[in-house]
């Protein structure tokens, strides 16, 4: 069946890094500077002003707006922004979901959400004007004539606000519905820019492995042009992640030593204390892998080994960031998965003063189950920069403690002159904190004050509340606002989404293939463990670990191996 | 002299008679912090002290003249002290002619930060002194600045630009911080002082400046509106309602303001403002061929609890004129809050509000801390507003 669109109008012509224009309605244009200012002329006024960038209004069309992520996130974010003034009063938002709601009803059910999860209290006064801009449409994800009352009623929202025709459309939904709500979106023309401007924001995941990310970008961009496309990961919205650029391109000591010459090796730590917390379902589909390592994981360690992008502009910097990514080998061999993958599970255990059960006692989860909930591994970034630099990562549930940082660790001095000490000093190391206590901290050597000379290791660390002693916005704030400003800096293009499952998918269909022959009561042969990592998991392929630890003896292994330790997070 | 501990709020108290005493003091304080803290550690393993920090982002130093205004200076140390621990030295000058004294008390407090498990530990130093030493207040206060920090001198009453007195405390710091809506008399002698301070590459901060946000923010915000945003052009008339509740009329926000608008919009002063009888002031810019008339008018500052100071701003009224096409914009103090409207050809087409921040000082240093670098469009305003009262 073929739908029958209306004519799309010709796209506006982007300006290129050298002058050229080409339509943007394909994936051929990804590597375009775009001009991305606001179409509207600039206000002089504003120059300095504490608002200098404030998005024009607009209306937040939330699909899944009674869902979990709206009512946490999504909607205390959006009052937050309106509370700081740095949005438009004119700028409204439009819940979209199945359940008969009426506005009054969806206003109740936002008032609770807010006041419930906003960082700060809510204000009856605030509250007030804020709500007035709140409106409620039910539909069904799936059914054009729903999206062409969706489409009257922000005609009028337009008309009643002043909202100008900008809407940003937020996939608050299971992934399951995104295709189909683009899809009908493109149906019934909301994709348009006429009068104003329309972007879509998803959230992750972005598929579930290369094809079939490689899927919804097609079906997302056979409607969207990939400027109008904002693909959320939260992660990039938090300070620390945001002044990793500062900090590396905004200071000039760091970057000369930032290469393989200097650095002897990177850890990147993303532990989370909690089990799976009632989404058993969603994990069993998804594992360590797909949650954290696809997409998180692989965005820090763009960060931390991206060159200098030629301007602090959305697809400059998605450019240098994409070029990683691909510098990293997505040749995963069935050897090469044994010797530098380690897939973990949690068992029963203790998590800080409580007994917890293991993961295959957890609800809804199959009681033979080989997901992983903990993953680390080692991988190389194959450029001039990098070469020969291995980077470990981690990621797991039900570790000891929440804690995710970066850790930079740096060769030792070519010579131990103070070898003779008490104590050995340990090599250089910077580590970024991102939660909790988002900071960084460098570890140097000192002379203990004393007859003699014993040296020791100390740190300077610099934390982020104690240096600015104010609240950081949340990340969805941070990024919401980007999205209505059109600064597409922090969010992730389609061919990063595609170059980050390029490295993850074919680690998981090894996992499958695995699986598969366990399942059929195969072992692998001695040949296949040989020197592999395989001699702690029992050759299943698959590491058992008590939860409150730090996964599994096998993860130890991967960086023993090379004469290196996991750091003490 | 021994340290007296308030152990409730670990809080230190000492005292000294001299500036070696003074930094003796303080590391006396600081090496007894550290102790406590070991010993914390050593008998509970599960201390909630995880790390005794001195945490200080800037050194503070406030010149207050006044009993009052130390003790003002003093409560809105205390109340920033969270949000940007600093080491904080307010200086009380006395009389330069009676005996030569010094007096410090010297004050540190450790926080708990909710967010992590490490205190956060800050210092004020409160200093009298008396005699000649008040005329040498740069060599009493430099031996007590931290190293490699940025110092910011807060002067809360009017400075005596021009002084060598405050050259050698301005050649100190790093930022200055002062109120020209506090400056002596109309205000005009003030701004022209600042500007020279400007002028001789230091960075200022001006609280008054600061007050005049959110007033510059809802007249920008009225501008964002497609259909007002090209009728900015045909600005004819500015017209500023300022607070006079004594006999004073102070024109420095005014100044400032138009200044503002002057700098942005690219006018040239073409008459500076004359007082033109019953207070007002009358003057006028040029724009290409164009004259944008301009008027200061003194209102009465009403009454309650929040009467705004003398200077205040209390309405700005923009007439523009383009074509057919006719335009007011205005911004007007309402109680607690400010309310800004555009009518175009007499129908209302934008209305903005912005709550005010209540008249005390503390949000505004706070803000003004936060930012060490020069205010570009500050500087662009001030030169303007010194232009516009007739003092280049």
């Amino acid at each position: 069946m073929t739908a029958t669109r209306p004519a799309r109008p010709k796209p506006a012509p982007s300006r290129t890094a050298v002058g050229t224009t080409r339509a943007t309605k394909s994936r051929d244009a990804l590597h375009i500077y775009r001009d991305e200012s606001e179409a509207r002329p600039d206000n002089p006024l504003r120059t300095g002003t504490r608002l200098e960038r404030i998005p024009a209004p607009c209306i937040v069309v939330i699909f899944g707006a009674t869902g979990d992520l709206a009512q946490r996130k999504i909607l205390p974010a959006i009052y937050n922004l309106r509370r700081a003034g740095l949005l438009p009063p004119e700028s409204a938002v439009l819940g979209f979901s199945r359940r008969p709601l009426s506005d009054d009803a969806y206003r109740e059910l936002c008032r609770k959400a807010v006041a419930e999860h906003s960082r700060v209290k809510l204000e009856d006064g605030i509250w007030d004007d804020f709500v007035e801009g709140v409106h409620y449409q039910q539909g069904e994800f799936g059914d054009p004539p729903d999206f062409r009352g969706l489409e009257e009623r922000l005609e009028q929202i337009d008309d009643e606000r002043g909202t100008h025709g900008n809407r940003l459309y937020y996939l608050a939904t299971p992934p399951a519905a995104y295709t189909d709500i683009v899809a009908n979106l493109g149906k019934v023309g909301l994709d348009r820019q006429r009068e104003g401007w329309a972007r879509v924001v998803i959230e992750k995941p972005f598929g579930h492995d290369l094809e079939s990310a490689r899927q919804l970008n097609d079906a997302v961009m056979r409607v969207f042009d990939e400027s109008q496309v904002y693909r959320i990961d939260h992660y990039l919205g938090k300070e620390t992640v945001r002044n990793l650029l500062v900090f590396r391109f905004g200071n000039g000591i760091f970057e000369p030593l930032w290469n393989r010459r200097y650095v002897d090796h990177v850890q990147i730590t993303v532990g989370e204390d909690l089990g799976i917390e009632g989404r058993g379902e969603f994990y069993e589909q998804a594992g360590a892998s797909r949650d954290i390592l696809q997409n998180h994981m692989l965005q820090l360690l763009s960060l931390v080994c991206m060159e200098p992008p030629i301007a602090f502009e959305a697809d400059a910097l998605r450019d240098e960031k994409v070029r990683v990514l691909r510098a990293i080998d997505p040749r995963w061999t069935e050897a090469r998965v044994r010797a530098q993958v380690v897939r973990g599970q949690y068992q029963a255990g203790w998590s800080a003063d409580h007994k917890v059960p293991g993961y295959r006692e957890e609800p809804e989860i199959a009681p033979a189950s080989r997901v992983e909930t903990f993953v680390a591994l080692k991988l190389e970034v194959q450029n001039w920069r990098w070469a020969d630099v291995p980077f470990y990562l981690r990621t797991g549930k039900r570790l000891p403690k929440r804690a995710s940082e970066i850790a930079i660790q740096f060769k030792q001095p070519p010579l131990m002159l103070f070898r003779d000490g008490t104590t050995n000093p340990e090599p250089n190391l910077l580590a970024m904190r991102i939660q909790p206590d988002e900071g960084i901290l460098l570890r140097f050597a000192a002379k203990v004050p004393e007859l003699g000379l014993d040296v020791r290791s100390v740190n300077m660390d610099f934390t982020y509340g104690s240096s600015f002693m104010r609240d950081a916005p949340e990340a969805y704030e941070t990024l919401l606002l980007d999205a209505m400003l059109g600064d597409a800096s922090l969010f992730t293009r389609a061919d990063e989404v595609e170059a980050a499952w390029s490295i993850v998918s074919p680690i998981i269909e090894t996992w499958r293939e695995w699986d598969r022959e366990v399942e059929a009561g195969e072992q692998p042969t001695k040949e296949e463990r040989a020197g592999t990592l395989a001699d702690v998991d029992g050759g299943e392929g698959i590491c058992f670990y008590e939860a409150g630890t730090w996964g599994p003896e096998a993860a130890d292994k991967l960086i023993e191996h090379d004469g290196r330790r996991w750091r003490r997070v | 002299m021994p340290l007296a501990r308030e152990a409730a709020t670990t809080r230190w108290h000492a005292r000294a008679s001299s500036i070696s005493e003074t930094v003796g003091q303080l590391t006396r304080i600081w090496g007894t912090a550290a102790e406590e803290e070991a010993t914390a550690e050593a008998d509970d393993a599960s201390s909630r002290i995880k790390g005794r920090m001195r945490t200080s982002v800037l050194t503070l130093v406030v010149i207050a003249l006044r009993p009052e205004t130390a003790e003002r200076a003093m409560s809105i140390v205390n109340a920033l002290a969270s949000r940007h621990p600093s080491r904080a030295i307010v200086v009380s000058p006395g009389d330069p002619d009676g005996p030569t004294t010094f007096d410090a008390h010297i004050y540190a407090a450790c926080h708990l930060s909710p967010t992590s498990h490490a205190e956060v530990c800050t210092e004020e130093i409160f200093l009298k002194t008396g005699g000649e030493l008040s005329q040498h207040l740069s060599t009493v206060i430099a031996p007590l600045l931290i190293h490699d920090l940025p110092v910011v001198l807060w002067w809360p009453d009017d400075p005596p630009f021009g002084s060598k007195h405050y050259r050698d405390l301005a050649d100190m710091c790093d930022t200055l911080l002062v109120d020209s809506g506090s400056f002596r008399d109309d205000g005009r002698h003030g701004l022209k002082g600042l500007l020279e301070t400007v002028a001789a590459g230091h960075a200022v901060n001006d609280i008054g400046w600061a007050r005049l946000g959110l007033w510059r923010e809802l007249l920008a915000s009225l501008f964002d509106h497609p259909l007002l945003i090209a009728e900015l052009p045909g600005v004819r008339h500015l017209r500023l309602d300022v607070a006079r509740p004594g006999t004073t009329m102070r024109i420095s926000k005014a100044a400032c303001f138009g200044g503002w608008l002057a700098a942005l919009l690219g006018w040239t002063v073409s008459r500076p403002v004359r007082e033109t009888g019953g207070d007002r002031f009358a003057g006028e810019f040029r724009v290409g061929r164009r004259t944008v008339t301009v008027e200061f008018r003194p209102v009465g500052a009403g009454s309650g609890p929040n009467v705004p100071g003398t200077g205040s701003l209390m309405r700005v009224d923009l007439e523009l004129m383009r074509g057919r096409a006719q335009t007011r914009a205005r911004v007007t103090r309402q109680a607690d809050h400010l309310l800004a409207t555009a009518d175009w050809n007499g129908a209302q087409v934008a209305r903005r509000a912005g709550r005010l921040e209540p008249f005390e000082e503390t949000p505004f240093l706070a803000e003004a801390l936060d930012r060490t670098m020069q205010d570009r469009v500050f500087q662009m305003a001030l030169d303007k507003a010194v232009e516009l009262v007739g003092q280049k």
